[in-house]
């Protein structure tokens, strides 16, 4: 009976584990696929030239021609443009309700943050496409609305949650005992904000930007319908319209077939490494900040 | 004194932000309120998307009641009238004729108000009604009367309609939409939870925690457009699923797996160590002690997991795109043609994208943030119950 009781034991336990696998395999997975696909195209018969996908400056797949670099370019800049502005709105906001607001109005605030996290994202590109757009065109000097300004909005909007409840916890998680030892010093509250509780919050904060860095570059849909998705050219201001990596592959998807759907796994492989980047240095930030903690 | 300004200066910066940040909220949510209003009605919320025509074969109505409303037709137990782009269905009695339809195909077609009559037995009341459109639209009564007429005229007791039943609800995106969330947790949701119990009760620190961890942390960073890509490649393909609901719920069960596993392990950790102690000490074993001791306490935390899992899926767009397709009706099967089905948030997109309808996709939006809000109300007071809990 006990014999009987322990195998049950442990064939319970083997499901359990398999099921912990799950995520193993996946990744891998998503790995092997996406990245046999997406290099396909460069090796065997007729191989398309790397340098020329990862230099190009225009897509247009009916001449065989496939450049990435000015998506590249296009995504990078949104991101660095959304954290720019995100980031101190978001940080200033964190402030506001780790340390200034009441407690009543914390409690409001709290679940505004979280359903501004829960809109999903194409309700973002409907805001943008519906408010953004059209005030852009009436400021721009091009004739559409469309533009990297409306993106880089969308994207800080889009990151605001993330960079606020990230860094409202690490400021909280600040030792009182800092803060009073600035007060007898004689600083003032704000002072004290500045000068001491952010620092001691520094790493927290600096994972929330880049958790933000990775929403703002992966994020598609909320993109779509605002970057304007032109077929070439680099991005010389604002506000010219852009097309980022993921709304490449969004776009051409649902029909590309043969070489076109491998050089959208491709632009795809380019978007994972700038993921892996972006993972790779939040790991480290976060082995970083619990050693700090011992 | 120049401190003070400065501090002052910094002080208003930081409610300016807050400000800002709950405006962008308010100006959002209002202005999917304010364009998706006025397409919010009961015709949106309980229609199919795609209006349908349907050929009807339908005897006569045996209870004749000498009515005199106008557009009456007798013989079928019908009330015409003129509505927005044809002549409709006002109103059908409980036994008229219309409603023990046969199509084509042999089964039961039931008329319904609002159905628009196009032809009868090769009348066309279409061809009528646009001319009378062209002609100016003059005088509806008499063109209902002059309708009627013909068809109260019409010989032979059988007789064949077509019959179009208008579209623009959203129905089919509402089924699609809870056929998705149901596939997602039942794939999802047992796999998550159980990885979590290994992860929490039985994996020792070492190695292979490490891995797992690891894979859970970077799946949390995958965009889910990368997640679209590889369903599309191999559930789409490999799997030959073809654009189905199926692929769809795979790829994004896979995207659910580390919010499911991160908040089920919070629950679990929650129960303290002592209950699991005592329940070993009294002689049960460790799947006792996790059935009947740790899972129940448990019980909230991974309620208000798998409510945030729903938000997801409801949310979700990119990896539904590239796997479970745009067609807008119910899908018929799990897999294979006919498999397809747009759930609200993808119908919403391809509305702004492919039709300019942001009037309707703001109509949608708003349904969306309707069950977003209540998702995320639930799910905090299941966790201030999970709260509760820890504290005692």
């Amino acid at each position: 009976m006990r014999q009987k009781v322990r195998i049950h034991e442990k064939i319970v336990e083997t499901l359990f584990l398999v099921c912990a696998l799950v995520g193993v395999i996946s990744v891998l997975a998503i790995i092997v696929f996406v990245f046999y696909k997406g290099l396909h195209p460069f090796f065997g018969e007729d191989p398309y030239s790397f340098q020329e996908f990862l230099t190009g400056t225009r897509w247009a797949p009916g001449e065989d021609t496939y450049g990435v670099f000015y998506m590249i370019v296009a995504s990078v800049l949104s991101t660095a443009g959304a954290i720019v502005i995100g980031v101190p709105i978001g940080l200033m906001t964190a402030v506001f309700m780790a340390e200034l607001a009441p407690e009543g109005v914390v409690r409001v605030m709290r679940p505004a943050v979280e359903l501004l996290a829960g809109i999903p994202s194409v309700l973002y590109g409907a805001f943008g496409l519906g408010v953004l757009v059209p005030s852009i065109r009436k400021i721009s000097p091009l004739v559409q609305g469309q533009s990297m300004l409306a993106v880089i909005l969308v994207l800080a909007i889009m990151i605001l949650p993330t960079i606020i409840s990230l860094s409202e916890t690490s400021l909280r998680a600040v030792p009182q005992s800092y803060r009073e030892a600035s007060y007898g010093l004689g600083a003032s509250k704000i002072q004290t904000v500045f000068k001491v509780t952010i620092p001691a919050a520094k790493s927290g904060i600096l994972s929330a930007t880049v958790l933000g860095i990775g929403r703002a570059i992966g994020e598609t849909m909320a993109v779509m319908m605002i970057a304007g998705n032109p077929t070439a050219g680099l991005p010389s201001s604002i506000w010219s319209m852009v097309r980022l990596l993921t709304t490449n592959i969004a776009m051409e998807m649902s029909y590309a077939s043969g070489r076109q759907q491998e050089m959208l796994f491709a632009t795809g492989v380019v978007l994972f490494f700038f993921i892996m980047i972006v993972n790779g240095t939040l790991l480290f930030l976060t082995r970083k900040s619990k050693e700090e903690q011992k | 004194m120049t401190s003070r300004k400065k501090d002052k200066v910094q002080e208003f910066l930081i409610n300016l932000c807050s400000v800002l940040t709950i405006a962008i909220l308010v100006g959002i949510i209002g202005f999917i309120f304010w364009r998706g209003i006025p397409g919010i009605n009961l015709n949106f919320l309980t229609r199919q998307w795609e209006e349908r025509t349907t050929y009807v074969n339908v005897g006569e109505y045996v209870e004749y009641t000498d009515s005199e409303t106008p557009g009456r037709v007798e013989r079928f137990g019908v009330t015409l009238e003129i509505a927005g782009d044809g002549v409709a269905i006002a109103g059908l009695d409980s036994s008229s004729s219309l409603t023990k339809g046969v199509d084509g195909a042999g089964s039961v077609y039931k008329m319904k108000k609002h159905d628009i009559i196009e032809d009868v037995d090769g009348y066309s009341v279409e061809d009528a009604y646009e001319e009378w459109q062209e002609g100016g639209g003059q005088d509806p009564e008499a063109f209902l009367a002059q309708i009627t007429a013909e068809l109260n005229a019409l010989e032979g007791t059988s007789h064949r309609i077509k019959v179009m039943r208008p579209g623009g609800g959203i129905i089919p995106m509402v089924v699609t939409t809870l056929y998705m969330i149901g596939l997602c947790l039942i794939i999802a949701g047992p796999v998550g939870i159980l990885a979590s119990i290994y992860l929490v009760e039985y994996a020792k620190p070492g190695p292979l925690l490490n891995v797992i961890h690891f894979a859970i942390q970077n799946l949390a960073g995958i965009p889910s457009i990368i997640y679209g890509l590889f369903g599309s490649l191999f559930f789409v393909q490999v799997c030959r699923m073809q654009y189905s609901i199926l692929a769809g719920a795979m790829t994004v069960s896979i995207l659910l797996l580390p919010v499911i596993i991160t908040a089920t392990e919070e629950a679990l950790k929650a129960i303290p160590r002592g209950y699991r102690e005592s329940s070993i000490g009294l002689g049960a074993t460790k799947l006792q002690t996790i059935w009947h001791v740790v899972l129940p306490g448990a019980v909230p935390g991974i309620l208000s997991a798998v409510l945030l899992s729903i938000g997801r899926i409801v949310g979700e767009s990119a990896a539904l795109l590239l796997t479970a397709g745009t067609v807008a009706t119910i899908p018929g099967a799990l897999v294979g043609s006919g498999a397809s089905g747009a759930t609200l948030t993808i119908k919403a997109y391809t509305l702004m994208k492919e039709e300019n309808d942001l009037q309707t996709a703001c109509a949608i939006g708003i349904i969306l943030l309707i069950i977003i809000f209540i998702l995320q109300i639930a799910s905090r007071w299941f966790s201030s119950r999970l709260l509760k809990h820890r504290g005692q």
